[in-house]
């Protein structure tokens, strides 16, 4: 048993270090929407965005707070690190099976995905935090559904890292919703429920209080929706957990002709593993699961399929909150997470039936399956064949950043306008801009997001208006930030008619400073309503500590071991 | 017999996993190199005629 375990960890850390192995080197892997500095101040917009939407809240308060105590690069590693570990250990147990070799299958599978590919090359990290806790809530879910002491507990401690983005928080809600209620044991499953939305209050809240409304812009439907790797389309690609968006976070092998072969290969044998999961579960489970797996199917398709892409676009222009359904892919982890699961199952059945008749040919079965994934997307490795590779900010990043704290208040507006760079110390790969981030004070970013040739535009009103100004020729010291920030990653990008009037405090070799001395400094103001995001995170982080003391505080080995066997023998009840 | 068999079905299997792993491995590396090369130089030409701004400008998010 034990021996298992270790074998089951330790396959887990080779998977881990194959895909993250260049985040050996020291620095900070800047890619898309991956964003880490050395230390990310605790400032109110990462806290309660005012004018935008609240896309990483609370993920940037909890990563500020990480890195008043360590640098950033450590938070990183611990966060790309923990995120494939644990998805592969989390999977490799959630299988209700005793063979070991089947565990590592689904190990290797799970942290193999193109899903999990796609959404770190595309620098999503929270989102990867939700696929790693996905198994480990479902585990809990199941726990809960069989009347499990500390189950409870343990529910919530796998939703909270799910919950640190918005997408995250709603998978961890519609699991904990879907498996844990059962007939004659509401007292459970609803404390369960009430605590996973107390645990997605702070993004509500921070919904509820922005002024950037909660509507978007309807182009970004067919600007994120799923999109075909190969000859075979979309909903193919969907099918085999891909079909991010973007191109470029799509790794090469998805365009070979063969992907959908193994899709193929790999949706007949979860076909032949549905069959054991049911046997092996207890009455409904399988069933939920399969609902689950469903709907995140569908929520990743609706993008794609004519009529429900025409109903999205209306839902994302006219209903508050419906935006988070235009990068449907995101959607799809619990999809995943039961493919990978019957897929197990699946080998498991195959290679039963290939021992009855030669056992040397069934162990050749189980590591052609186990390698499959890998074989498959063999450049998922090396952090992306080489994609991912961490750098060192420059040191005008530090100086201006002391600048600012030396002379706090006031906006800070980032030119030329754009939401991404691709910086020539970063290798030229794109990633959001890291003043946010990086610098103590309120940096405006464009939020317009261009998908080829298609702009999708922004809710921050505040950008709006500053575009437009700009746009318009005027200078930005009528804009009324107090400080602007050029970016000179490319010659020639900032009309200097922009600049008038403007006074250059910092000039180095990647950023200037300019200082409007027409905007005197004003110090941020918390409205009212923020601190009302404030006291939604107090709550979620009292439900975390709740039940952590609930899950630690009464007996940490004996309520440990005992779980561990009593989970097992649940899934042969 | 049963030593043949082993043999035939391992190498089957080692056959399909070293061609999808070269396949890949070739797609990762030099196909895509030369692809995106003339793929981006494509665009930038496509831009240009079209008056357009360069779609490498780091604007750009991504492409589908």
């Amino acid at each position: 048993m034990v021996r298992d375990r270790l074998l089951l960890y330790a396959v887990a850390a080779v998977v881990t270090a194959m895909v993250l192995a260049p985040l050996a080197a020291p620095g900070y892997v800047l890619r898309y929407d991956m964003v880490f500095v050395p230390r990310q101040p605790l400032t109110w917009d990462l806290v309660a965005p005012a004018q935008g939407l609240p896309r990483a809240v609370p993920m940037d308060a909890v990563v500020s707070v990480l890195t008043q105590f360590v640098p950033g690069w450590v938070v990183q590693r611990i966060a790309l690190g923990g995120a494939v570990l644990l998805a592969a250990v989390g999977a490799g147990r959630l299988v209700p099976t005793e063979r070991t070799g089947v565990r590592l299958l689904a190990a290797v599978g799970y942290a193999w995905t193109p899903y999990l590919a796609e959404r770190l090359l595309i620098g999503q990290w929270g989102l990867l935090v939700c696929y790693a806790a996905l198994p480990w809530l479902v585990r809990a879910g199941l726990e809960l559904r069989a009347g499990r002491a500390g189950a409870v507990a343990r529910v919530l401690l796998a939703a909270a890292p799910a919950a640190i983005t918005p997408t995250g928080g709603l998978i961890a809600f519609g699991v904990v919703s879907l498996l844990a209620p059962r007939r004659g044991r509401w007292r459970g499953s609803t404390i369960a429920v009430a605590g996973v939305a107390l645990l997605n209050a702070p993004w509500v809240t921070a919904a509820l209080v922005t002024d950037a409304g909660g509507t978007s812009d309807p182009a970004g439907v067919a600007a994120f929706a799923p999109r075909g790797e190969n000859w075979a389309g979309p909903l193919t690609a969907l099918a085999g957990t891909g079909g991010i968006w973007s191109a470029q976070a799509t790794p090469a092998s998805r365009a070979l002709p063969l992907v959908p072969l193994v899709t193929l290969v790999l949706l007949a044998l979860a076909g032949a593993g549905v069959g054991l999961l049911r046997r092996r579960t207890s009455p409904g489970v399988s069933a939920r699961l399969l609902v689950l797996a469903g709907a995140g199917f569908l929520l990743a398709a609706l993008g794609t399929v004519p009529g429900t892409a025409d109903v999205l676009r209306w839902a994302v222009a006219q209903l508050p909150g419906a935006g988070l359904l235009r990068d449907g892919q995101k959607f799809l982890a619990p999809y995943a997470l039961l493919l990978v699961v019957c897929v197990a199952l699946g080998a498991e059945r195959l290679v039963t039936r290939v021992e009855r008749t030669n056992r040397e040919v069934a162990g050749v079965v189980l590591g052609g399956v186990l390698l499959l994934p890998v074989a498959a997307m063999p450049d998922l490795a090396f952090g992306g064949a080489g994609r991912l590779w961490p750098v060192s900010y420059p040191a005008d990043w530090p100086v201006v950043a002391g600048r600012l704290a030396a002379d706090p208040g006031g906006e800070v507006l980032a030119l030329p306008l754009s939401g991404y760079r691709a910086y020539p110390w970063n290798g030229g790969r794109t990633v959001l801009d890291p003043a946010p981030r990086y610098l103590p004070a309120t940096v405006l970013i464009d939020d317009t997001l261009r998908v080829g040739d298609v702009a999708v535009s922004g809710e921050n009103p505040r950008l709006q208006e500053i575009r437009q100004l700009i746009g318009a020729g005027r200078p930005a010291a009528e804009t009324g930030v107090r400080w602007v920030l050029v970016q000179q990653h490319r010659a020639d990008q900032v009309d200097p008619a922009t600049l008038a009037g403007l006074e250059l405090v910092y000039q180095g070799v990647f950023l200037a400073l300019y200082r409007n001395p027409a905007a005197p400094p004003s110090p941020v103001m918390a409205a009212p309503a923020r601190w009302a995001v404030v006291v939604a995170l107090a709550v979620a982080v009292v439900v975390v500590i709740a039940a952590l003391f609930r899950r630690y505080a009464g007996g940490l080995l004996r309520g440990n071991l005992r779980s561990e066997v009593q989970t097992l023998e649940d899934w042969h009840a | 017999m049963r030593k043949a068999l082993t043999l035939v079905v391992t190498g089957l299997v080692a056959a399909v996993l070293g061609i999808l792993s070269l396949g890949g491995l070739a797609a990762a590396t030099t196909a895509t190199e030369e692809e995106a090369v003339s793929q981006a130089e494509e665009l930038i030409e496509k831009a240009k005629q079209a008056n357009e701004p360069d779609p490498y400008t780091p604007a750009i998010y991504g492409s589908r």
